[in-house]
């Protein structure tokens, strides 16, 4: 805690966006959005379908390029940078359609996230497994433990030795999470990671995700279910055919004419 | 523990077994269907390094063969390198055009970058056959040198026989099996099958997916140039036969009946449908065509169809099976 007299934290801004704009052909799916966001807040984003949510954060995660605009991550401009690279600068996703390793058990799908590859790229590796010593090293005993770990965090511990393919929806979901977590980010975008789950599971994911920030991971999640979104948001950007609308606290952004308007003018599909 | 214990004991079993197979059977041309299965085998493990951990959907590794092929007589028939250095000569120039091929690979997948490979490798064939001075074109090189006796003080070593050449191409199919081993069971083997899994996947964990692909391409290509390596001292004959799609068509043939992406398939696929297809052969009069392919193009069908992982996978099934007999019986046992 901070001393009387001395000031408080002073909040660092971790993700930058500046006029961030993509095009897709003829439409404009991003069009010139910029918010800040600072360390350890969990960041709501939300708009109706279609409204370039998952296109935002496949440009803040490299999956592909902006047309403008710049990402400024830590003070870097990461915009443009392979995802890859920025997955390395310390910048994890997950997907709205998974994209899990589906032939590799649970366990493996997190062990891959966990190799550090900041430092050692396929020549390294495939050296060290040569001279390496004797016994399989995907199982080294660090990392095995860290990725049991992980997967107890997320809840699905049980299923370790389980291929990817065999596990139901729901829990590729979380795993995609512990995998994301395995790369050690510093900031998570998370794609609608409760598509899918029962109001029970509802109960967990917000547990889990409210875990997650707690070991100072900060967030940007993207979420149609308001009941989520409304919970854990410490702020909400809502974003409508490409645009910005409203930014602020999630009560004062709920009740923005704007937003009101964009939820029940357009398919409303995510007013619940 | 003791599960370990038998492995290893299973291990230097069939070890023991393959070091004395030839003073068991000493026909010469036995022994010249195994050694040419061990090396289909060095072509299959690299082939599935390649196609079945990495996804890398490559039908052109004919051509690696026959530049591992070429390079390893030309080096010790034009300057004189011996042909051990010749070997390892031939790895690295087929490794290097592994690099190359990995380029195309970067954009390419699917259909698109199988048939990328294809033409490279009919290139490659059709630059051995018109490039005469050097490779003499499609008569091929003939009279390519034995490799050279190896002495140890007064422990020595020719290579006259079949049964001299089987220690080689032994030797050279557990270090492959041993890498692939160590390849596939590795941080670098789990990389790899997560870019086959899911690209776009792998790259949002920091995988550089185009850094691995020209890496797996560049060491698949130098163990197939290895093989290709053995082949030309062994047979002592090289042509442009060596790296027809046909090459590729069996070592495609032999991994996916063997099992694909399996560490065992491709060992059990080439062995067994080297050894089943010179049977067939004494068949051939008696149907009056080449049954081989015929059986081939059926087995494959089968496999893709019903068994992914092949034999591998009809074992592993079989095994549960026993093993869930075993235990329904041992549930039934519980129940009174
Ligand atoms: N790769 C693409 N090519 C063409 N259009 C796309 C592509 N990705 C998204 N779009 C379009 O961009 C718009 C925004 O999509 P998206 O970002 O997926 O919306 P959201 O995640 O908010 O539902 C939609 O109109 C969608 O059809
Ligand atoms: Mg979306």
């Amino acid at each position: 805690m901070a001393k009387a007299g001395t000031p408080v934290a002073i909040m660092t801004e971790i993700l930058k966006i500046e006029n961030l704009t993509k095009y897709f052909g003829g439409l404009c799916a991003v069009d010139s959005v910029s918010f800040s966001l600072d360390e350890k807040v969990i960041m709501g984003l939300i708009g109706p379908n279609g409204a370039g949510k998952t296109t935002l954060v496949n440009m803040i995660s490299g999956a592909i390029p902006p047309n403008h605009g710049r990402i400024l991550f830590n003070g870097t401009d990461i915009a443009g940078h392979k995802a890859h690279a920025i997955n390395n600068r310390g910048i994890a996703r997950t997907f709205q359609v998974v994209r899990i390793f589906s032939k590799l058990t649970a366990l493996e799908n997190v062990m891959a996230g966990l190799v550090d590859r900041r430092q050692k790229g396929p020549w390294r590796l495939a050296f060290a497994s040569l001279v390496g010593g004797f016994g399989k090293q995907s199982q080294n005993p660090e990392n095995r433990a860290a990725a049991e770990g992980l997967l107890e965090l997320v809840g699905i511990g049980g299923y370790r030795d389980e291929l990817a393919e065999n596990l139901p929806y729901a829990l590729t979901k979380r795993l995609e999470i512990a995998r994301a977590l395995a790369t050690r980010p510093k900031l998570l975008l998370l794609d609608e990671p409760s598509s899918g789950l029962n109001p029970a599971e509802l109960v967990d994911q917000i547990a889990l995700i409210r875990e997650i920030n707690k070991q100072g991971i900060t967030i940007l999640i993207i979420e149609h279910v308001m009941k989520v979104i409304m919970d854990i948001s410490d702020r909400l950007v809502v974003i409508h055919y490409g645009k910005k609308i409203a930014d602020g606290k999630p009560e004062a952004v709920y009740t923005d004419p704007n937003v009101v308007e964009a939820y029940l003018g357009g398919e409303s599909h995510a007013a619940r | 523990m003791s599960k370990r214990l038998k492995h290893r004991l299973r291990s230097v079993a069939v070890v023991a077994a393959l070091l004395i197979l030839p003073q068991v059977v000493q026909e010469r041309y036995f022994l010249h269907i195994v050694v040419m299965a061990g090396i289909y085998t060095i072509m299959t493990m690299s082939w599935n390094l390649l196609a079945g951990y990495s996804g890398q959907l490559n039908l052109g590794h004919a051509a690696f063969f026959g530049i591992g092929a070429y390079s390893s007589a030309l080096l010790a028939m034009k300057l004189g390198v011996s042909p051990w250095f010749g070997l390892l000569g031939g790895g690295v120039i087929a490794g290097f055009f592994g690099f190359l091929l990995g380029f195309p690979a970067l954009r390419l997948s699917g259909p698109y970058l199988a048939i990328t490979t294809i033409g490279f490798a009919e290139i490659l064939r059709l630059v051995a056959v018109n490039w005469v001075d050097l490779t003499r074109g499609s008569l091929g090189l003939s009279g390519i040198p034995l490799l050279t006796p190896i002495r140890l003080g007064s422990w020595g070593m020719e290579f006259y026989f079949e049964r001299d050449y089987y220690y080689v191409v032994l030797a050279a199919v557990v270090f492959t099996y041993f890498c692939m081993l160590r390849f596939t069971h590795s941080e670098f083997g789990v990389s790899l099958q997560a870019l086959r899994d899911d690209e776009q996947g792998a790259q949002s964990i920091g995988i550089h997916t185009s850094q691995y692909k020209l890496a797996v391409f560049t060491i698949s290509a130098f163990f197939a140039g290895m093989a290709g390596g053995l082949f030309a001292h062994f047979t002592r004959l090289v042509s442009p036969d060596t790296m027809s799609l046909h090459v590729t068509f069996d070592t495609l043939t032999m991994t996916m009946i063997g099992g694909l992406g399996t560490t065992a398939g491709p060992i059990l696929g080439a062995v067994l449908l080297s050894l089943l297809s010179e049977w067939l052969r004494t068949l051939e009069d008696f149907f009056r065509m080449d049954i081989r392919l015929v059986l081939y193009g059926f087995l494959l069908i089968l496999t893709i169809r019903f068994m992914r992982e092949g034999l591998v996978g009809v074992v592993r099934a079989l095994k549960e099976g026993f093993s869930s007999y075993g235990k329904g019986r041992n549930a039934g046992g519980d129940h009174d």
